[in-house]
């Protein structure tokens, strides 16, 4: 028989990247217009096409509706309450990393993140992202000897501007649903990748995202373009102070494939999830979604999500050339009073697409999970393919786990399966491995990460040992 | 607010009866479900509006049964017709609810219904009338085999409900058969209490003519112990919807569901199943199988409901369905919303066409595609036919009729 008590205190290991980095910031007043919005604009030098585009969405927000149909529950988000724009003062433009204020070097120091000289031995390209500003992206000069251009979007609407104004907004409209709209609006960083013709990205690229500031929102944007026969690997990390307000997060992300092309976009999310209480905390509301437009193409998302009070997060895949393959693969752990909605979109819009979902839930505590995905396919999707598996695990009898897959299908010529199972930790496994001297922690951390293998598979290396052993921390102390 | 005026200058509200006022009174208040509400979202809202469009019809033209009674045991009930019925044996009896029992029972239901669920339910107990309510209390053992009937006239939109009380350690085989004439709309609300250690074996058999519509409803309440098996086929309507709500009063009960729906040219048959388990031990096996040729629509919607009280459910849902056309739509939606911990729940659902390799297998062997595909189909039908409780001559009319055309 399981010990109740040793189950129920799993999660006790504090939140490490709780610090503040006291550091001098530049903030706009609170509260967001038409003229905060020139303002942002105006602070970031942008051409004209870019303010027009902020000003659409916000106008088609305003007659948005904020959504209600996921299975949350959080109290009304007050949008006049929050900072628009937080920066690091930096007084002259730098030129190189030694000139970025040491204070943020130590910050990134301190997550984790080599952004220094001797620490890139790694050979990872990182953009790092602190409150609404890129603070340095890390290889530049190498990626840009493959002709792979990899840079905040504030310097690629600057130096790109062409390809900017060519695909921003292309796979998530801005009047997609209310978070886009919002983020298509006020959109402060973020990141650009844009992979040549032919090219295989000789590094994996990441960005990394800190929010600072307790009173101001993040809404970064990211745009990743592959261009025919490349491919690209990019991770993205996320860590935020504990403050015990809710802090908004509204990012989108783009991704564009090419005939032939594949992105892998991994995210290891660990926004701060609030205390105990459920006080505090990120509210996470994401757009995440990749459009397949060549033949043969391939976007495949994986995520582990363990932060933030609130998740609402969808990354979805437009398989429109093809033969274009779609992936999703997720570990969405929930303790406390967490609540997470998460799930993804899989369109069938092309011949002979696939596409492949494999999601693991698991929660803890006094917390919501809940799986919501699309599978649909269209007419002239013939010989479309899709697997579905969404696994949900059940620990403490306080925590609940819903699934909600949709599936569509207009395409007889086409084969969608999916399954679904809701189960806790076996207590024959537990015993099996408890007799084994193994101790009752260790045994649930290992039965934890069995049941998720098939996520960290996809994952990127060091992403996979960090995410395991991220998990394993979130669950000390919950299992019941 | 039509179908409202329609309930009321057919009849004066004098001649209302209890329930059928409270009834209008709620739909009053949302005369349509709200077609942005899951339980409505896919449903066509011009087929359901044809639906109402039907002058309310009390009296039933006179119907003639589709088939003879194969064994004089057979007890055969038509709502509407011969609703007297009192049957005092010697191990069983089946009798009449009164009026008391009847309005208490279905006024205790009304206070759990939610606008959106249970619309098909309010709509239907405000057009039935006293004749059109056939409430039984059933009691015993070895009890012959229920027919009962509920059919729609041409022309005109019918109502009818059907309560049935049965007492413990009683164990019954029901066949409910719904029936649609030539543009018709027929209301069928259904409610069983299944009371300690009974068990039932269910069948239900919908199927209309050309554009007949229906609104079928189905609400059970299974107490301790209790043994439920399903096993229902819609087919032919224009439009059609089967609403099925259980609720395991106190879990330890049984749960079984077989269903199948099939649609061609332009119809749309939806299935909704909504399972609560408010006890632990619960057990469910559901699958539900659908087939969508031509421009059809085939809709299946199912959600398992454990809460933290219903320790040890065990509980798997399946969706397998069949999209045999270019123009057909098929959607489905199993859902889990699970909070105790100790649980097997698992769901599945499938979409495709007919094997290819089974269908080359076949044609190896001489058979035609046309005759292989058929084949296919009817050991595709077999899983859920064989378990409507029906004799076999009967089996043979089902197939007559899922072949033709």
């Amino acid at each position: 028989m399981v010990n109740e008590n040793l189950v129920k205190d799993v999660v006790k290991e504090p939140y490490k990247y709780g610090f503040v980095t006291d550091i001098e910031t530049e903030k706009i007043e609170k509260g967001l217009n038409e003229d905060i919005i020139k303002l942002i604009s105006q602070k970031k030098e942008e051409p004209k096409f870019l303010l027009d585009f902020r000003l659409k969405a916000f106008k088609k927000w305003q007659k948005m509706k904020e959504p209600d149909w996921a299975a949350l529950g959080y109290k009304k988000i007050d949008y006049q309450d929050i900072i628009y724009y937080s920066a690091p003062k930096q007084k002259e433009k730098i030129s190189s990393l030694d000139e970025v204020d040491p204070k943020l070097l130590e910050t990134f120091d301190k997550l984790g993140i080599p952004l220094t000289e001797q620490k890139k031995l790694t050979n990872v390209a990182v953009d790092a992202v602190f409150d609404s500003v890129s603070i340095a992206t890390t290889f530049r000069e190498e990626l840009a000897e493959h002709g792979v251009i990899f840079c905040s979007i504030s310097e690629a609407v600057k130096n790109h501007a062409d390809l900017i104004e060519k695909y921003l907004g292309t796979v998530v409209p801005a009047s997609d649903n209310y978070f886009a709209a919002l983020n298509s609006a006020v959109f402060s960083d973020g990141s650009f990748v844009y992979i040549p013709k032919g090219v295989t990205c000789p590094m994996d690229l990441s960005s990394y995202f800190r929010i600072n500031s307790g009173d101001s929102g993040q809404f970064e944007r990211t745009l990743i373009i592959a261009e025919e026969s490349s491919s690209v690997s990019y991770l993205e990390g996320c860590t935020a102070p504990m403050f015990d307000t809710n802090t908004l997060h509204a990012a989108v992300v783009e991704l564009i494939a090419l005939d032939d092309a594949s992105i892998k976009y991994s995210t290891v999310q660990n926004w701060y999830a609030g205390d105990e209480e459920g006080i505090g905390g990120i509210f996470n509301f994401v757009t995440k979604r990749g459009k397949c437009l060549g033949k043969r193409s391939k976007i495949s998302w994986s995520q582990v999500e363990t932060g933030s009070a609130i998740t609402w997060k969808y990354p979805s895949c437009l398989l429109l050339g093809e033969e274009s393959v779609g992936e999703f693969y997720s570990v969405a752990l929930t303790n406390n009073l967490q609540q997470a909605d998460t799930g993804t979109k899989m369109i069938h819009i092309g011949p002979k697409t696939k596409s492949t979902i494999v999601s693991k839930g698991i929660s803890a505590g006094n917390s919501k999970n809940s799986y919501r995905g699309l599978v649909k396919v269209g007419t002239k999707a013939t010989g479309s393919r899709n697997y579905s598996q969404c696994d949900s695990m059940l620990i403490g009898d306080q925590a609940s786990a819903n699934t909600f897959p949709y599936i569509k299908s207009q395409q007889p010529n086409s084969e969608i399966e999916h399954e679904a199972s809701t189960c806790r930790i076996s207590e024959d496994q537990l015993f099996y491995l408890q007799s084994r001297g193994i101790e009752f922690e260790e045994a649930v951390s290992m039965m934890v990460s069995g049941f998720c293998r098939d996520v960290f598979n996809q994952l990127p290396m060091e992403f996979a040992a960090e995410a395991d052993k991220l998990l394993a921390l979130k669950l000390e102390g919950s299992v019941g | 607010m039509e179908i409202i005026e329609k309930i009321k200058t057919n009849k004066s509200d004098n001649n209302l009866t209890e329930i059928q006022k409270i009834c209008l009174h709620q739909l009053q208040s949302s005369p349509l479900p709200n077609p942005k509400s899951e339980q409505w979202r896919l449903s066509n809202k011009s087929k359901l509006s044809t639906l109402l469009d039907y002058s309310v019809n009390e009296k039933d033209s006179k119907f003639d049964i589709p088939y003879p009674k194969n064994s004089q045991s057979t007890i055969r009930l038509i709502i509407g017709e011969n609703c007297q019925i009192k049957l005092i044996e010697k191990n069983y009896s089946i009798q009449q609810l009164s009026e008391d029992e009847l309005q208490k029972y279905i006024k205790e239901q009304i206070s759990f219904f939610k606008q959106n669920e249970n619309w098909s339910d309010l709509l239907n107990l405000s057009l039935s009338c006293k004749n059109n309510i056939l409430g039984l209390k059933i009691n015993g053992s070895k009890i012959p085999p229920i027919e009962i009937f509920s059919h729609a006239s041409s022309n005109s939109l019918n109502a009818k409900t059907l309560v049935i009380f049965l007492e413990k350690n009683c164990d019954l085989e029901l066949l409910q058969v719904n029936l649609g004439k030539e543009n018709s709309s027929l209301s069928q609300s259904t409610f069983f209490c299944l009371k300690e250690n009974s068990s039932l074996n269910h069948g239900v058999v919908s199927y209309g003519k050309n554009r007949s519509n229906l609104l079928n409803s189905l609400n059970v309440i299974q107490q301790k112990n209790s043994a439920y098996n399903l096993g229902s086929l819609h087919f032919k309507f224009n439009y059609a919807r089967f609403e099925i709500s259980i609720k395991q009063s106190a879990g330890n009960a049984k749960t079984n569901i077989k269903g199948m729906q099939i649609t061609k040219k332009d119809e749309q048959i939806s299935t909704y199943t909504k399972i609560e388990f408010n006890g632990p031990n619960g057990f469910l096996d559901q699958i539900n199988k659908s087939l969508a040729d031509d421009k059809s629509h085939a809709i299946f919607e199912g959600s398992i409901i454990v809460p933290k009280i219903a320790q040890k459910t065990d509980a798997s849902q399946l969706s397998r369905n069949l999209l045999l056309s270019n123009l057909a739509q098929i959607d489905t939606k199993p859902q889990l919303e699970i909070i105790a911990d100790d649980v097997k729940c698992k769901h599945g659902a499938t979409i495709s066409q007919l094997n290819e390799e089974e269908l080359f297998y076949m044609r190896t062997r001489g058979i035609t595609l046309t005759e292989a595909s058929k084949l296919q189909l009817s050991s595709y039908f077999q899983e859920i036919i064989s378990f409507i409780p029906i004799s076999k001559d009967k089996w043979d009319l089902l197939d007559k009729l899922l072949n033709e055309n």
